[in-house]
């Protein structure tokens, strides 16, 4: 993140004390250069979630969290997330069967389709994610939702998305407040939490 | 901060710099005192380390945390919520500093090592104990009894609380007294309506307020008012909650008598049997492994309470073969903790067109109400809870079934409102919860560790099955649904209100310290953290040992001075 876009999230909320304040200034300055140090250096392409299987993921994830007036999952880079989570993050048990997955659902795409799922059409897609989502409702309504594939490829979609510059700023997101309300109108558009 | 020493006596030296060591080093500084803080960790800068406005998305995991380095080198740290992605930098490292337990006993010891120590990551609750708490060894038995009342703690509370700066709202409750407080924080519309609710079916009898905490709600004391960005536990820029290092190690600072040396393991207070008085402390420097000799003519210890009698246990001596000040016999003995994980939640219709604005960091709290307002003949003692409202996030996503543009616009409007309470039990204080030295065990830097040995007891666990069935109620007399009671008891040390093990009394041979926090067998040794508790009341502890710490000093100054030290 730029120095001048942290300055920007929090000045809307702190800009009455910044006015008189050249301490306040400093510190966002500082808070500024600090997060930019901490921008991790550019992913190294994984070895476990190879192009393939990315693209496959990307096209669920699209489906999932689609492009509205908003950007969808894919522009808000679902990749970067899992890759760090494929990479370093899920043990060898929860691995395999989400990568053995991301290769299934192209077996099957191929199979009924003729084509990869990323190069299915729309429908075709949405056909097959209803499918994964149905068989995931079952799972869930008998307690077992845990260790699904497409629960896997949901949750990491949903943080992915919701956490990402595009998602916050879709859901109104801001750093701070300048007065904590605890009953404010839904309306307000600093309102979401 | 100055960071080496400028010379080799001190009028003090403060052990620890976290809670109770910065408002040690304030108050004594301010007194005219030369002090020598001792940190055993590293130095924290501000503007380097803190990280709560750090978005989620410049996060590796996104706030999912750093699950193999949690299980390498914190898999005990990991069992609190704050050690996460940004803050578990302020956690301990598990392996440099490992600790036993006795089988089937299992303890969570949450520690933080750093200058501010875990005054950065606490909840920030900060209530008052009162003559209930204080009279109640007395009048049941158990433990002994509080060397002091109220009336000689209460200006030391005004004391504290005025420098901190504690948001809250006056109650006028004998059993959770009334304080110096900021303006206090709002309540959401269903923390209101459940409030109104529990005061309708228990008229005076049960209280719900807003959550008293170190947070401030107006710029107060050179420091800014909350911006509610909500992750406190990773440090604040504007220093707007309470820490050392956000108020009471500046103010040391600022009178020019602070020396802070970081990276200072202290191994052992030094006794020096001629004078039958404490002469300094040994120190293992965390670096370099060189070892050290300071020399004070007082020595406070404010290194947590497990780490304080740890200290004491391990400096040994002809005239004290089991550890420092421990004539008695009951150093380590008498280890508490608060009960936790034991609840309610609900779901509340309504109030679809509203939503909370900002991270309120603070919840809501009802006051003790067992064996205050309503007699039980089950079990001793009482249990205040915590809490708070809040609608549904996107993450409620994750257990939906749908997908596609409708499902990303539901996820884009807040979710329902649900609200959760939780008991903290008091402890009741028993002998045979305890930490000694652990054989054969020792840390990164040579230095015997503990073996703790905790368990909950009968009176503990019979509270938390009624705190269940009360907070149930509660939320169905403020009109909620769908409610669901949790009981799942965590292990002692997990609500990381661990205290104890050198408490105050009234006897020499029955406690460690005396009304003044001060060692029974050496007159200048003073331990003020919480080690020093001699009853554990059900109130977050940390706002009394501010008080304490802070009474103490002033204690010492004038007791010099006087030349009884």
């Amino acid at each position: 993140m730029e120095r001048r876009r942290a300055v920007q999230l929090l000045g809307g909320a702190l800009s009455a004390p910044l006015a008189t304040s050249s301490e306040a200034l400093a510190e966002l300055l500082t808070f500024g250069a600090r997060v930019r140090a901490s921008v991790p250096a550019d992913q190294a392409p994984s070895d476990l979630l190879t192009p393939t299987r990315a693209r496959a993921l990307e096209a669920m994830a699209e489906i999932v969290i689609p492009r509205t007036d908003t950007p969808g999952a894919e522009a808000a880079g679902v990749t970067e997330f899992v890759t760090a989570l494929v990479d370093g993050w899920l043990d060898d048990a929860e691995r395999e069967p989400f990568l053995a997955g991301l290769d299934d659902v192209d077996v099957q795409a191929v199979d009924r389709f003729g084509a990869v799922f990323a190069e299915c059409s729309d429908e075709e897609r949405s056909i097959m994610i209803a499918e994964f989502d149905d068989d995931l409702a079952r799972r869930r309504s008998e307690g077992r939702a845990s260790g699904h594939f497409f629960h896997d490829v949901k949750r990491f979609t949903l943080t992915a998305y919701f956490t990402s510059e595009a998602g916050l700023a879709a859901l109104g997101h801001r750093i701070a407040v300048r007065r904590f309300e605890g009953c404010a109108p839904l309306s307000n558009p600093e309102g979401c939490p | 901060m100055n960071i080496r020493p400028k010379r080799d006596e001190y009028d003090v030296i403060v052990v620890g710099s976290g809670m109770s060591g910065g408002w040690a080093a304030k108050e004594l500084c301010e007194l005219g005192a030369s002090v020598l803080v001792l940190e055993a960790g590293p130095m924290i800068v501000p503007e380097r380390d803190y990280g709560e406005h750090l978005p989620p998305h410049e996060m590796t995991y996104r706030g999912w945390n750093d699950r193999k380095a949690l299980a390498a080198e914190q898999p005990v740290q990991r069992d609190c919520y704050a050690c996460d992605e940004v803050a578990r930098k302020f956690f301990v490292n598990d392996i440099e500093n490992p600790y036993t337990t006795d089988p089937d006993k299992p303890f969570s010891w949450i520690r933080g090592r750093q200058v501010g120590g875990r005054s950065i990551m606490w909840a920030r609750q900060s209530y008052r104990l009162s003559d209930l708490d204080f009279e109640a060894n007395l009048k049941d038995g158990n433990g002994v009894d509080w060397p002091l009342r109220y009336a000689e703690l209460a200006p030391w509370y005004d004391h504290v609380e005025a420098f901190a700066g504690i948001s809250g709202r006056a109650e006028g409750l004998p059993q959770l007294p009334d304080g110096v407080f900021l303006p206090p924080m709002e309540m959401s519309c269903v923390e209101a309506q459940v409030r109104d609710g529990i005061a309708r079916a228990y008229g005076d009898d049960r209280r719900m307020t807003i959550g008293r905490t170190a947070v401030l709600t107006v710029d107060h004391e050179g420091r800014r008012a909350c911006h509610y960005c909500g992750p406190c536990h990773r440090g604040c820029i504007t220093r707007s909650y309470f820490s050392s290092i956000n108020a009471t190690l500046p103010a040391a600072e600022a009178t020019g008598r602070l020396v802070l040396r970081p990276n200072s393991v202290v191994a052992e207070v030094l006794w020096d049997p001629r004078s039958s008085r404490v002469s300094g402390v040994r120190v293992v420097d965390a670096e370099s492994h060189d070892e050290l000799e300071f020399t004070g003519r007082t020595v406070f210890l404010a290194a947590s309470a497990l780490e304080s009698t740890r200290l004491l246990l391990n400096s040994k001596s002809s005239d004290f073969p089991d550890g420092l000040a421990n004539s008695s016999g009951v150093l380590g003995k008498y280890l508490m903790d608060h009960t936790m994980g034991v609840g309610a939640h609900a779901s509340f219709d309504g109030y679809e067109d509203r939503v909370i604005r900002g991270r309120r960091p603070n919840g809501i709290y009802i006051a003790r109400f067992a064996n205050v307002t309503e007699p039980r003949s089950d079990f001793l003692r009482g249990y205040g809870y915590q809490g708070s409202a809040s609608r549904a996030g996107w993450w409620r996503g994750e257990s939906m079934t749908g997908f596609g543009a409708d499902f990303k616009n539901e996820l884009l409007s807040p979710g329902p409102w649900s609200f959760g309470i939780e008991g903290f039990g008091e402890c009741l204080p028993r002998e045979e919860n305890h930490v000694r030295l652990d054989p054969e065990q020792v840390d990164k830097w040579g230095i015997p560790t503990l073996r703790i040995s905790c368990a909950w007891g009968d009176n503990e666990r019979a509270m938390m099955r009624q705190a269940a069935e009360d907070a149930a109620e509660m939320l169905e007399a403020g009109g909620g649904r769908d409610i669901s009671i949790d009981y799942q008891l965590l292990p002692p040390g997990l609500t990381i209100h661990e205290m104890g093990t050198a408490r105050m009394g009234r006897d020499p041979a029955t406690s460690v310290l005396n009304a003044h926090n001060q060692a029974w067998d050496a007159p200048n040794l003073f331990v003020v953290d919480g080690a020093c508790m001699t009853s554990s009341a059900c109130q977050n502890p940390s706002l009394t040992y501010m008080a304490l710490a802070a009474r103490a000093s002033h204690y010492a100054v004038d007791a010099s001075r006087r030349g009884e030290l």
